[in-house]
């Protein structure tokens, strides 16, 4: 919702009234605990920002691997907070969980960042691009050891 | 283990579905970029996905505790293959309770790892349980899949019932021919002074009244009687009882009954039990510590069973029921069944007594004048049964919660003396 103020005097009401829709729904899942309704407020507020991409101009916002970090983190605790309680984490599991968390939202944005660029094909300079390569590095070694893991003969 | 998928994995996929349609449907390359890290997340944790693999041993402090009484039971995980959350639940049946530690636990269980849990339990009711089924709940690292188990490694535990605290135990009438505790009727070798009588050749020395044979002028002898065990047997009534919350009348009788057997078992009677009910039980009368361990294992299988078949005392062995042999009822008189069936027992000229566990503490209070009215009416008929026993001669004493099993077998003494004195 506070892109919907940057889209300036483009219907920011239609924006803001398609993100809160997003929100409630997503705020009834949670107080309801019904785990079919989450993903719909997920969508709604994720239309939101598709109806703010559409009303700017032509550029590409740099800040979608931001917006796609904070969703992901979004979801993530929605469906935490929606997951049967049956005993009380010890604080190594939580500990663990929350680094999990913050390692999956720094990926998103990475993720997102190396996409972006590769479909805008634009040029960021020679940081830019080393990070991109580093993410591109990161991402290929978790996917190896994460295949080496599920191996079967390994198991 | 079996696997689920959790909602979670639908919701991630749908939404990467979503915003890569919305991505193709209005060219925003930004819709990607949110879209890629729950397609990614969906990706990753499909492929990672493992099925753990674990195994348990548990093992049981002690097999056989006293009710009241806590135990350690230890569970030994052997994890061959990991899992980023598993929740682990000991069940414990009713009767045990968890005293320390936590149960359910929530771990995190790394591959190759061997971990130690302890659990203090209560038991706080008497019964036979099996300990050590163990309920797992696995969850992988992106929360798309679990896998659930159960590891039954059930241990057998028996929570004997604590014993009620007895003063005297009641003298049977009849006595039978093996030595033990209970003064004889009959003259024999023994201790306590019988009688005297003149002595006849044959007789010892030492046996000789010297004082009553020098006033008689000719040898008199003392005549003892002799030191004999007894027949008893415990019969338990289990046709129904009367419960309120978790208490019910079927835990003072149990109490009641072992403290009985324990304490008649010490002074070398036969004791042999019998549990009258929905479920029959019996045990043949016999001595020793074995018959002690038996009778009160066959006690924990003591369970209300509801039935409507009408029952006679002639379902009974006869060999359970020797001749001449005490019969202590211990019965909340709830059932029309039992109080027949020990009032047979009295015609059969057997030596009776009964022990009746007071249900009124058990209930609810009558609420309304209709309720009262039962209520009368029912307490009317329990004094009418109580008067069928004392007609045929038989001790019937109240056992509530304001007083204790002692008072109650020492009620029954005094009515037994009575009726002995009336009788002589």
């Amino acid at each position: 919702m506070a892109y919907s103020t940057a889209a300036g005097d483009r219907l920011p009401e239609l924006v803001f009234g398609i993100g809160a829709a997003g929100g409630a729904i997503a705020a009834v899942a949670l107080v309801g605990r019904w785990h079919s309704l989450l993903p719909w407020g997920l969508a709604g507020v994720g239309a939101g920002y598709a109806v703010y991409l559409s009303l700017r101009p032509g550029t590409v916002d740099p800040r979608s691997p931001l917006i796609a970090a904070v969703l992901f983190v979004a979801a993530e605790l929605g469906f935490w907070s929606l997951e049967r309680r049956s005993a009380r984490a010890k604080r190594a599991v939580l500990v663990r969980r929350l680094v999990l968390l913050v390692v999956g939202a720094l990926a998103a944005a990475l993720v997102g960042s190396i996409l972006l660029v590769a479909a805008s094909g634009t040029g960021g300079g020679m940081a830019l691009e080393a990070v991109g390569v580093a993410a591109a590095v990161v991402t290929l070694t978790v996917v190896v050891l994460l295949v080496v893991r599920t191996d079967p003969e390994r198991r | 283990m079996t696997r689920n998928a959790t909602p979670k994995l639908g919701a991630y996929a749908g939404l990467a579905a979503l915003g890569l349609l919305a991505a193709l449907a209005t060219g925003l390359p930004e819709l990607v970029a949110v879209a890629a890290p729950f397609a990614l997340a969906a990706a990753i944790g499909l492929v990672q996905v493992r099925r753990p693999q674990l195994n348990a041993v548990v093992t049981l402090e002690r097999e056989r505790v006293l009710e009241g009484e806590e135990i350690c039971v230890a569970v030994d995980l052997d994890v061959g293959v990991g899992a980023e959350r598993v929740e682990l639940l000991l069940e414990l049946p009713p009767g045990l309770t968890t005293a320390a530690g936590e149960n359910p636990r929530l771990l995190h269980l790394a591959d190759q790892e061997r971990r130690e849990l302890s659990y203090r339990v209560d038991c706080a009711r008497w019964g036979a349980y099996g300990v050590g089924r163990l309920y797992l709940r696995a969850h992988d690292t992106f929360g798309l899949f679990n896998h659930e188990a159960v590891l039954d490694q059930r241990q057998a535990l028996k929570v004997y019932p604590k014993e009620e605290a007895v003063r005297s135990l009641l003298r049977p009438f009849e006595t039978q021919v093996f030595s033990g505790n209970h003064v004889a009727r009959q003259k024999g070798e023994g201790i306590e002074f019988a009688d005297l009588r003149p002595f006849v050749p044959g007789d010892r020395v030492r046996h000789v009244n010297w004082r009553a044979s020098a006033r008689r002028g000719e040898l008199w002898v003392n005549e003892h009687h002799p030191e004999r065990n007894a027949d008893v047997i415990v019969f338990l009534d289990s046709f129904a009882e009367a419960r309120r919350g978790g208490r019910s009348t079927l835990d003072p009788a149990l109490r009641a009954a072992a403290s009985l057997v324990s304490r008649y078992l010490r002074q070398k009677d036969r004791v042999g039990f019998v549990s009258f009910g929905g479920l029959l039980n019996w045990l043949l009368p016999s001595t020793g510590m074995r018959q002690l361990y038996r009778i009160v294992d066959a006690m924990l299988d003591t369970q209300i069973v509801l039935s409507y078949a009408w029952k006679e005392i002639d379902v009974i062995p006869q060999r359970t029921l020797p001749p001449h042999a005490l019969v202590i009822a211990v019965t909340p008189l709830l059932d029309d069944r039992s109080a027949n069936a020990l009032l047979n027992l009295r015609g059969r000229g057997f030596d009776l007594v009964v022990i009746e566990i007071a249900p009124l503490s058990y209930l609810q209070p009558p609420r309304g004048e209709l309720q009262e009215l039962a209520d009368r009416l029912w307490r009317l008929r329990r004094e009418a049964v109580r008067g069928r026993f004392e007609r045929a001669g038989v001790a019937v004493a109240l056992w509530g919660d304001a007083s204790s099993l002692a008072a109650a077998l020492e009620e029954v003494s005094a009515y037994r003396r009575h009726a002995r004195l009336a009788r002589a």
